[in-house]
């Protein structure tokens, strides 16, 4: 039982066709407003949470413990005036975080959110392929970073993008192979040792996953998390930004909403793969009763990670380029290599 | 050989030696072998002539002195080939006093814009009249008098 | 290579703190050329000084170097006092002893935390300025200033410390200690800060010493000099500190001397809070009504150490009450100049790290 299937009940009366495509509709709003929620909060968490570690008081004007700061900068994001680049590339300048805004956005309907009590299932889509449908959309964030700094044609957004594209493609392929041991060792049922399917979809892999992942392979998170804060890209790894050296980076010469949808995008990364991470490696939503609160215990497990990565945002200083595409090449991607071979040797093992 | 023209020490127990401003480079280098280092460059306009003082400073033997030259036609021999500090303290010099430094490579403006009118430490310096300073695209300052055409 | 980059680093950009500005030539990551300019925050303070009396100059030193003003004051006074045989009285040059260093704590509070912050670590530079804040509340409650003091007049200081006072800097010193132990662990517990700090930015004390650079700079390319010891003033001879001294030549090296000096502060205050003596506050010579008309003689230049290194005043008086020239010799401006040298083949994240060790202040570069 799913969430889609539940709406589809109520709208029943509607006939078949109607009510089908409405409840699709209707669900993808739904888990819409509940990520959307639960990102605000975040970013509200992670602004208070930062100013404790800086020994500031954080938000606390608009509302209550201010609250409400978050819409206050919304509309005040919204009421600025873009400034933009007189020699841009006009199209690719409008288009860069408007792709990056989708691309995390669909990135977050393929998640398997787990189960809530009555609706079951909490997920948009129930498709065999999320995992590679996921680094699909993944793979497409990068095109926005690229177009957004070429199209400025500006020096700090060029030296930005090309730092970006460093960094993409130096930590893409460490993680896609240690995703890969994921789908090798999710392949088998370590407690049968019997074949079994599903292996290519986040929801198949969170039901073979009775022991997390990650304590089987730990060495697979570590490569995992370390790309995913490179591909989230905030500090130590915020190279392509690097406020400090390259003013903002891709970002320099965006202001306004177009710029806040970057900073949107910067932080749905971080919920993102931290709901990779405790999707692939952590268990997901498995827990005792996991048929009725699954979903609190995926929450609980990100928002962990989710702090952990903000003590990591700000208290790191950032690693320099040469440095950092090092890490990526010359440790993280053997150390991956070795991992997907542990996993090969695994699967054979429990068979 | 270079002539000390007179030996005094001033109020703060530094020794001064007043030279012809034609032995400043001989007795800047015989203090350069010493193990000597500049330490500052002050002109003075005196109205009818310019006082131009260096302070050089030995760190081995913690010794300050001054060395003082007058200048009636504005131009002084310039230290930059015995000390790389020569280089911006003499632009500050010619930039505020408007001291010319001959043998200077790169005798530009520091701190002012390079179109600024007069020198600023000059005691005849018109300080009623205001220059305005604006910016074009590539980053160039221009002056001009014009208020309208300032920031 | 023809394919270089011309990146403006400044005067308008997150790590240049002051406002100056670095035409940088770049070969892709690598920095070829830098090409320094600077008087975007000139005022020609040295032709106001000369249209105004002596005692009104005070507040013109304290926007030099405005996170150090304490020492930018002391350093004209010191001139002034000198041209006008005016002797201070001992009370006033240990509560000067005093603020200097305690100033000297609060810029360093400064550079320490704009270290970690041009390296992209946020969280140092808001704990420094905390710190920074409470020697802030110690200046209001002295002086009434912030940040521009105007404590120390001629002859002495504007208003005695009281019990208060005292306690207050007691008060700072004890907890200070053991902050300042947690922000530097907060910086050198980071690998990441000793990858991007040793071994960058080497400079060489013979190309130091020809381009005039002094202070910490100074002594972290090996050069032990300190003129509070190598020709004291005040009262330096009478306390006990050390001259800290790095052999490193490089951004590590100047981090862990400015570190240290502050260590040495601490005790330099301590000893002076149980040395301070009783007595007159200010030389009667030079009381209020009678400020305005001290005359002065002569040339004099004296020099103090201030937090970027060798602070000096030349003064020249023509027997009136308005000084005839007034020239500071300012240390910044000379160890931004030597910024090219050190920064010559390296990459832009390494200029920019750079860049912080020196901690140049704009204000005194500019005057």
């Amino acid at each position: 039982m799913s969430l889609l299937v539940r709406i589809h009940q109520w709208l029943s009366f509607l006939g078949n066709f109607t009510s089908l495509g409405l409840a699709y509709i209707l669900q993808t709003i739904f888990i819409l407003i509940f990520v959307g929620i639960s990102f605000v909060a975040l970013i509200y968490i992670f602004r208070k949470y930062m100013a404790r570690i800086q020994r500031r008081v954080g938000p606390n004007r608009v509302g209550k413990f201010g609250l409400l700061q978050l819409i206050a900068d919304l509309f005040k994001l919204l009421g600025k005036e873009s400034i933009m680049p007189e020699r841009r590339d006009d199209m690719a300048y409008k288009l860069a975080p408007i792709i990056v805004i989708i691309a995390t956005m669909l990135a977050f309907m393929l998640l398997p959110f787990g189960n809530l009590a009555y609706f079951g299932s909490l997920a948009v889509t129930h498709s065999k392929v999320t995992l590679i449908l996921m680094f699909g959309i993944l793979s497409i964030l990068p095109i926005g970073e690229i177009l957004g700094g070429i199209s400025t044609k500006s020096n700090y957004a060029l030296l930005g993008t090309m730092r970006a594209v460093a960094k993409d493609i130096s930590f893409e392929i460490p993680m896609m192979i240690s995703v890969l041991a994921i789908v090798i060792v999710s392949s088998r049922s370590y407690v049968t040792g019997g074949a079994i399917t599903g292996g290519l979809s986040l929801s198949g892999i969170v039901a073979n996953e009775i022991i997390p992942y990650g304590i089987i392979e730990p060495l697979g998170l570590l490569i995992f998390f370390i790309s995913m804060v490179a591909r989230a890209s905030y500090s130590p790894f915020d190279l392509g930004e690097s406020d400090s050296e390259l003013i903002s980076g891709y970002t320099t010469e965006y202001s306004g909403m177009r710029f806040g949808l970057f900073y949107v995008g910067l932080f749905g990364m971080v919920y993102l793969s931290s709901f990779l991470i405790s999707i692939l490696y952590l268990g997901g939503s498995n827990g005792p009763f996991d048929h009725y609160v699954g979903f609190i215990y995926l929450f609980i497990k990100t928002d962990i990670l989710v702090l952990i990565s903000f003590l990591i945002w700000v208290t790191l200083p950032r690693i320099r380029i040469d440095k950092f595409v090092n890490l990526g090449w010359k440790y993280l991607l053997p150390l991956s290599m070795i991992n997907l071979v542990y996993a090969g040797l695994f699967v054979l093992y429990i068979r | 050989m270079y002539k000390i023209l007179s030996e005094e020490t001033d109020k703060s127990g530094m020794k001064v030696l007043n030279i012809d401003k034609s032995d400043l480079v001989e007795l800047m280098e015989e203090y350069k072998g010493k193990g000597y280092y500049l330490s500052s460059i002050t002109g003075v306009d005196m109205k009818d002539h310019l006082d131009v003082i260096y302070h050089i400073h030995n760190f081995d033997k913690n010794d300050y002195i001054c060395v003082k030259i007058s200048t009636s036609d504005e131009k002084v021999p310039s230290l930059t080939k015995l000390w790389k500090a020569a280089d911006w303290d003499e632009r500050e010099q010619y930039d505020l006093m408007g001291i010319i430094f001959e043998g200077h490579e790169n005798l530009k403006r520091i701190l002012l814009p390079e179109e600024w009118a007069g020198h600023p430490l000059r005691k005849d310096y018109d300080l009623k009249k205001v220059q305005y300073v604006s910016m074009d695209r590539s980053g160039n300052e221009h002056v001009s008098f014009d208020e309208t055409e300032g920031w | 290579m023809s394919h270089w980059i011309e990146l403006n680093v400044g005067p308008v950009h997150p790590s240049t703190h002051g406002i100056y500005r670095f035409r940088v030539k770049l070969n892709e990551e690598t920095v070829e050329d830098v090409d320094i300019t600077i008087g975007y925050l000139h005022r020609n303070a040295e032709k106001i000084c000369e249209l105004s009396y002596f005692v009104n100059n005070i507040i013109y030193f304290d926007r030099m170097d405005y996170i150090d003003a304490m020492n930018m004051e002391l350093a004209y006074l010191r001139a002034v006092e000198t041209l006008m045989d005016m002797e201070v009285p001992e009370r006033a040059q240990w509560i000067r002893m005093i603020m200097a260093e305690l100033s000297r704590i609060a810029a360093r509070m400064v550079g320490i935390g704009a270290v970690g912050l041009d390296l992209g670590m946020l969280t140092p530079f808001f704990h420094t300025f905390h710190e920074r804040e409470k020697i802030q509340k110690i200046f209001t409650e002295a002086s009434g200033g912030r940040q521009e003091v105007n404590y120390m007049s001629i002859g002495g200081v504007y208003q005695d410390f009281n019990e208060k006072i005292i306690n207050e800097i007691r008060e700072f010193i004890s907890q200070f200690k053991g902050k300042l132990e947690e922000m530097v662990k907060m910086l050198l517990d980071s690998e990441i800060f000793w990858q991007r700090n040793e071994g960058i930015g080497i400079l060489e004390p013979e190309v130091a010493l020809d381009y005039g650079v002094t202070g910490p700079m100074l002594r972290a390319s090996g050069i032990g000099y300190d003129i509070r010891k190598d020709s004291p003033y005040l009262f330096y001879d009478k306390v006990d500190f050390e001259v800290p001294v790095a052999k490193t030549k490089d951004n590590l090296g100047r981090f862990l001397v400015k570190v240290e000096e502050l260590r040495q502060s601490i005790r330099i205050i301590e000893q002076c809070l149980a040395k301070l003596p009783d007595g007159p506050y200010f030389n009667p010579k030079a009381k209020k009504s009678a400020m305005l008309l001290l005359k002065g003689q002569g040339d004099v230049f004296t020099r103090v150490e201030s937090e970027s290194g060798e602070f000096g005043v030349f003064i020249r008086g023509d027997g009136g009450v308005k000084p005839y020239r007034v020239h500071a010799r300012s240390p910044s401006f000379k160890n931004l100049a030597v910024v090219p040298e050190m920064t010559r083949g390296v990459l832009i994240a390494d200029l920019i790290a750079t860049i912080a060790s020196v901690d140049a202040v704009a204000g005194e570069v500019d005057r």
